[in-house]
């Protein structure tokens, strides 16, 4: 299924930098979690799972970004952004960017408002999650009761105490219930997604097995965590901890599984920024012309950087006479294909 | 020779036979796969000069340059060879595919600011059915059939060959050609003249 062609093997490099960053985490934890005290130990198998996952995701990030093609658009990218005289109105507009981009996603929009809908759903509703589990998991966030009623809770975050609520009030409510919240969102989004799948047969057959995986993850870690709810509150706890191995087993595939499968894209499309910067920085230089019709058809930056991508993935495009099919514009290269194959049937018909 | 076949079918391109009719365009449009976007390439090779037309698909390579290029792994190739369309997480828009793809295929489409290209109609040629440009195709430029139905019905040779430069670019979709002895379609070779500067050898004669 891959193209690259390549035999596997271990890049010791980027298998350094992840065994960093999860070393880096564990000092974190240490020190967020007051050297353990505030430890959640019935998190420890969520925290192995966060730890595994971190591992695998800044490995494969690392080994994405190596690519020939990657680590070039990653080089320009930022050249590009820093481009003397052009920092600050690069800055303005990647605040911009994220926030169209990254953020409100209007490019999903442009092609269906019910897609971006459920992507939105999905995106913020995981958002969300991540930002209530993680700083729990990690010991960075932890809950104490004040006073005797044992209604009033502190949050203390990286143990400095923050404002008090009461359970019962609607801070208290909509804090114990932000998870919730976000499976809602999230099993919203992801029933759009289904419900377009089965009426949309072309999407169905270029599907990749992957991409229904990611879609029952995110539903099954959603709704594995409801059920916790409904056992707690209309259950009597029946059932609670069946249902928890159940649910942390669900999240911890599901973190394993961010790096290999369909959800690598929330870190690949933050590149989508640097490809704008190129773009414009293109746009500003030199432009390439077709050896053959001497129109301009791309950047001569682009142009140049693909001559010297392409023998770095195996390609060869140049020719005895000093020239190369990377020279002709597409249209060009089209006509010129039709051509030569004219010829080798004696003629048009 | 040629690559694994698609249910016993192949398509192939014989670009010498298009007469330019359009009904692919207007076909391709309606594919399931990329629906009200037309993805398929037609245009006149040199209008003052020659009627001739040049229909362009997705010759699905053996090694797609396209997706050898990509920086962000979004052009996947099938077993069955086919080399989808960008996926659509992945595609960050930066058209090298565009620039790089020996044939001039893959469309940059800027209002999602994504790729696309041909994949032969996958959800009609992964059950057996036609492509649609091959199912409208008056001129049977656009072909899709068994090599048994090709042999009873069509003169020439499938060639699955292609150079440029130095680059032999092997692909899934095949075209014709007379003779395959004369190795691959090379847009850059000199074309094969077919008539004699001096049939009766009488400027050597004279000379
Ligand atoms: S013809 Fe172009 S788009 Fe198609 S597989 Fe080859 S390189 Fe990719
Ligand atoms: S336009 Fe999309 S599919 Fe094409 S090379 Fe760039 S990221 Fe890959």
């Amino acid at each position: 299924m891959s193209t690259s062609g390549s035999t596997f093997r271990i890049d010791g490099r980027a298998a350094m930098f992840a065994g960093s960053a999860v070393g880096v985490l564990l000092v974190l934890v240490y020190v967020g979690s007051g050297a353990g005290r505030w430890f959640d130990a019935a998190l420890a198998g969520y925290l192995i799972g966060v730890l595994m996952g971190v591992f695998a995701v800044v490995y494969r990030y690392l080994v994405w970004i190596q690519r020939p093609p990657t680590a070039r658009l990653n080089r320009r990218g930022w050249e590009s952004f820093r481009r003397k005289g052009r920092v600050g109105h690069n800055a303005v507009g990647l605040v911009g960017l994220v926030g169209t981009n990254l953020l409100a996603q209007g490019f999903i929009r442009k092609r269906s408002t019910a897609r971006w809908a459920a992507h939105q759903l999905v995106f913020w509703g995981c958002l969300l999650a991540a930002a209530v589990t993680f700083p729990l998991t990690l010991g960075w966030v932890h809950f104490e009761s004040v006073g005797q009623q044992g209604s009033h809770y502190k949050a203390f975050f990286f143990g400095i105490g923050t404002g008090s609520f009461s359970a019962t009030s609607l801070v208290g409510f909509t804090t114990f219930h932000l998870l919730n919240i976000s499976a809602f969102m999230v099993i919203g989004g992801v029933l759009i997604f289904l419900f377009r799948r089965t009426r949309d047969p072309g999407a169905l057959a270029v599907e990749r097995s992957g991409d229904f995986l990611a879609l029952a993850g995110l539903f099954g870690v959603s709704i594995t965590g409801l059920f916790l709810t409904a056992s707690t509150m209309w259950l009597e706890g029946r059932y609670y901890a069946f249902l928890t191995n159940v649910h942390a087993l669900t999240v911890i595939m599901g973190l394993l599984y961010i790096p290999f499968g369909k959800l690598f894209h929330i870190f690949q499309r933050p590149a989508n920024l640097g490809v704008h910067f190129y773009r414009a920085e293109g746009a500003r230089g030199v432009q390439h012309e077709c050896r053959e019709c001497h129109k301009p058809y791309a950047s001569a930056m682009q142009v140049a950087d693909l001559k010297e991508v392409l023998p770095a993935v195996g390609f060869d495009y140049r020719d005895n006479a000093g020239g190369n099919w990377q020279d002709i514009c597409p249209s060009c290269r089209r006509k010129m294909v039709t051509a030569a194959q004219v010829a080798r049937v004696g003629g048009f018909g | 020779m040629g690559s694994p076949l698609i249910r016993g079918n192949m398509f192939v391109i014989d670009q010498s036979r298009c007469i330019g009719c359009e009904a692919c365009v207007q076909a391709c449009e309606e594919c399931g796969t990329h629906r009200g976007e037309s993805l398929i390439h037609l245009e006149f090779v040199d209008r003052g000069a020659t009627p001739q037309t040049a229909p362009m698909v997705c010759m699905h390579c053996e090694d797609p340059t396209c997706a050898q290029v990509c920086p962000a792994d979004a052009i996947k190739q099938n077993e069955d060879g086919v080399v989808q369309s960008s996926l659509k997480p992945r595609c960050i828009g930066c058209s090298n595919c565009v620039l790089a793809c020996p044939f001039g295929v893959p469309k940059y489409f800027a209002l999602p600011d994504q790729m696309m290209k041909c994949d032969m109609c996958y959800d009609r040629t992964s059950v057996g059915l036609k492509p649609m440009c091959a199912s409208v195709c008056p001129s049977q430029a656009l072909w899709f059939g068994t090599p048994e139905e090709f042999a009873d019905t069509r003169r020439g040779e499938l060639m699955f060959e292609f150079r440029f430069g130095n680059q032999l670019v092997p692909t899934k979709v095949a075209t014709v050609v007379n003779d395959r002895s004369d190795g691959p379609v090379d847009p850059l070779a000199e074309p094969p003249s077919r008539w004699q500067d001096d049939p009766f050898g009488l400027e050597e004669a004279f000379s």
